[in-house]
């Protein structure tokens, strides 16, 4: 009974914490583009909750927004990887067709190179932006998920229960779906989450190294970068977006763990 | 028969690494094709200020970018071959000098970096494996949590804020030397640290499960020996192919790290290269970072190969 309450507990705070991130902003008490020069750098007040930034912009609302703008593309980014991901796997697959050299050495090659170069290599010839992260976001993860699927996809398209059934005349489409897919699906979901995690770091390290989403998105990495620079008037307005980034990142972490340990 | 396996198997890996880099180069042509910012438009405002359409049209002719796209590529490929890749658009030296430069510094914090981990892998693991308490375990297990879920720049910062601002140890300005890089590849160190050593830790707990260590110690042989001569040895051979996988995410990392240090090294040169629309560069800088990181996966395939032949022996 314990370890079912903490396994309860270790799913849910995960979950609760991102969906307080995602979804915050509705309780934003501030507009988080108000500037207000009366109030640059005051303390924390009823008003402000974590008090205000260098241009008097109320912080709490600002990271409520970050949160906003990350996970909003992170989750949307994480959805079409996993549609996608999951449809090219299946056609690559052993189940869809015969065996390819050509396609593994090209899932093989272009898997090589971690998702966090494939990044690097978008935002350098690409430029950035919220448009282009999302997409840049979605190509550099997807590469190795459909690896991931395709490989889950084989080894259980060896076992008894799919011959079973593709002896008693299953389609191919519905073994995949109705009978694959739950088998893997835990699999899937475990990489998914490590990836946002990895997501959430790369866009907030591009963001802090200037190469962000843009002036007028506010963003976690954005704002360490512009907290850094009045870290010694008031050294503690850094550490609110890196707890929130990394309360987010320990979030997924932890539900990845979660979701492979049944 | 296992021999020319291998070794097929091995030239198969650089066939892929061919392919690879063929492919990650032909994406960095498209994507700077795809890209709203023109390098021409953006190279002609740099050097004229206020350029007329013609002037454009006559730098974009004189650069090559008029031509199709995959004409474009099959040039580069070709001055590729003869180790010509052009000159930077935003400081007129040749690319291959950029990188000659930068490269052997984001190289030397990948390997320092690397060192580090593995220092401070085989300790902790060493620690953890001789407590072995079940609080202990725990404690690093949510450390490590903290630690792979943490950007790589916090730690960045933080180190940079204590050690060059606060307490004026380390400079920053003139990173040239070998010590000026231990905090850049220190801040790296912790990320792959915090991945491995919750990997080393079940790998010494599985060893010390195997009856090989029943039997040697049912001989007598003493439990340090044991410990250092077999069981962490065993352990530490079975993730030096993964370590060094992770080398090519270190070289990606590395990129970003050095930005925050200010080392001129490639992270440097692709942000200059990215606000100047500097379109030789980041070719030639896509080309190696891919290049890298396919050499350092091969790498590891290799010692992987070598140690299954080691265990079939």
């Amino acid at each position: 009974m314990k370890v079912k309450n903490q396994k309860i507990l270790l799913i849910s705070m995960p979950i609760l914490v991102i969906c307080f991130m995602f979804l915050g902003y509705i309780i934003a008490p501030n507009d988080p583009f108000k500037v207000n020069l009366a109030l640059r750098f005051s303390n924390t007040s009823d008003h402000y909750p974590f008090g205000n930034d260098d241009l008097g912009r109320c912080i709490f609302s600002r990271i409520l927004y970050g949160g906003r703008t990350t996970i909003y593309m992170v989750l949307l980014a994480s959805i079409l990887i996993f549609i996608l991901g999951i449809l090219i796997g299946a056609i690559t697959s052993k189940v869809m067709m015969k065996k390819n050299i050509f396609v593994e050495a090209l899932i093989n090659a272009v898997t090589a190179i971690p998702p966090i170069a494939y990044l690097i290599i978008f935002v350098a010839s690409w430029g950035s932006g919220v448009k282009t992260t999302l997409i840049a976001l979605v190509i550099s993860y997807i590469l190795r998920f459909v690896r991931l699927a395709r490989t889950q996809i084989n080894l259980e398209s060896e076992k008894a229960y799919v011959m079973c059934m593709t002896s008693l005349g299953a389609s191919k489409f519905r073994i995949l779906l109705i009978h694959i897919l739950p088998n893997i699906i835990s699999e899937l979901i475990h990489y998914l989450c490590l990836s946002c995690a990895d997501m959430i770091l790369a866009i907030t390290a591009f963001s802090f190294i200037g190469l962000g989403l843009g002036d007028n998105v506010v963003e976690w990495g954005n704002m360490i970068l512009e907290a850094r620079k009045s870290i010694f008037i008031k050294p503690n307005l850094i550490l609110y977006p890196m707890i929130a980034v990394l309360l987010t990142t320990v979030s997924f972490n932890l539900l990845g763990r979660q979701v492979i340990r049944k | 028969m296992r021999h020319k396996n291998h070794k097929t198997k091995i030239l198969n890996r650089i066939l892929e690494l061919a392919l690879t880099v063929l492919i990650v180069s032909l994406l960095s042509f498209i994507l700077m094709r795809l890209s709203p910012v023109d390098p021409a438009t953006a190279y002609a405002k740099r050097s004229i200020g206020s350029p007329t359409a013609e002037q454009i049209q006559s730098i974009r002719v004189r650069l090559g970018f008029d031509k199709p796209l995959y004409e474009q590529y099959l040039l580069w490929l070709k001055n590729l071959m003869h180790f010509d890749l052009g000159k930077s658009l935003s400081n007129g030296k040749p690319v291959w000098d950029n990188i000659a430069l930068a490269l052997p510094k984001t190289l030397l914090i990948v390997f320092q970096s690397a060192v580090m981990q593995m220092l401070l892998i085989s300790l902790i693991g060493c620690i953890a494996f001789m407590m072995n308490k079940r609080f202990m375990r725990h404690l690093i297990n949510l450390i490590c949590l903290i630690g792979i879920s943490m950007p790589i720049f916090y730690t960045g910062i933080i180190l940079l804020d204590l050690f060059a601002v606060k307490w004026d140890i380390v400079s920053v300005s003139g990173n040239t030397t070998f010590v000026s890089y231990l905090l850049p590849a220190a801040s790296m160190c912790v990320f792959g640290a915090s991945f491995y050593i919750p990997l080393f830790i079940e790998r010494l707990n599985k060893e010390r499960n195997e009856d090989y260590v029943s039997f040697l110690r049912g001989n007598g042989l003493n439990e340090r020996k044991l410990f250092f001569k077999h069981i962490f040895p065993n352990a530490a051979i079975r993730l030096i192919p993964s370590f060094f996988q992770s080398i090519g995410l270190m070289i990606a990392n590395a990129t970003i790290i050095e930005i925050i240090f200010s080392i001129p090294g490639f992270g440097y040169l692709i942000v200059n290269a990215v606000l100047n629309r500097d379109a030789p560069m980041i070719h030639a800088i896509v080309f190696f970072l891919a290049l890298f990181i396919a050499i350092a996966n091969i790498v590891a395939d290799i010692i992987n190969n070598f140690l299954s032949k080691e265990r079939e022996v």
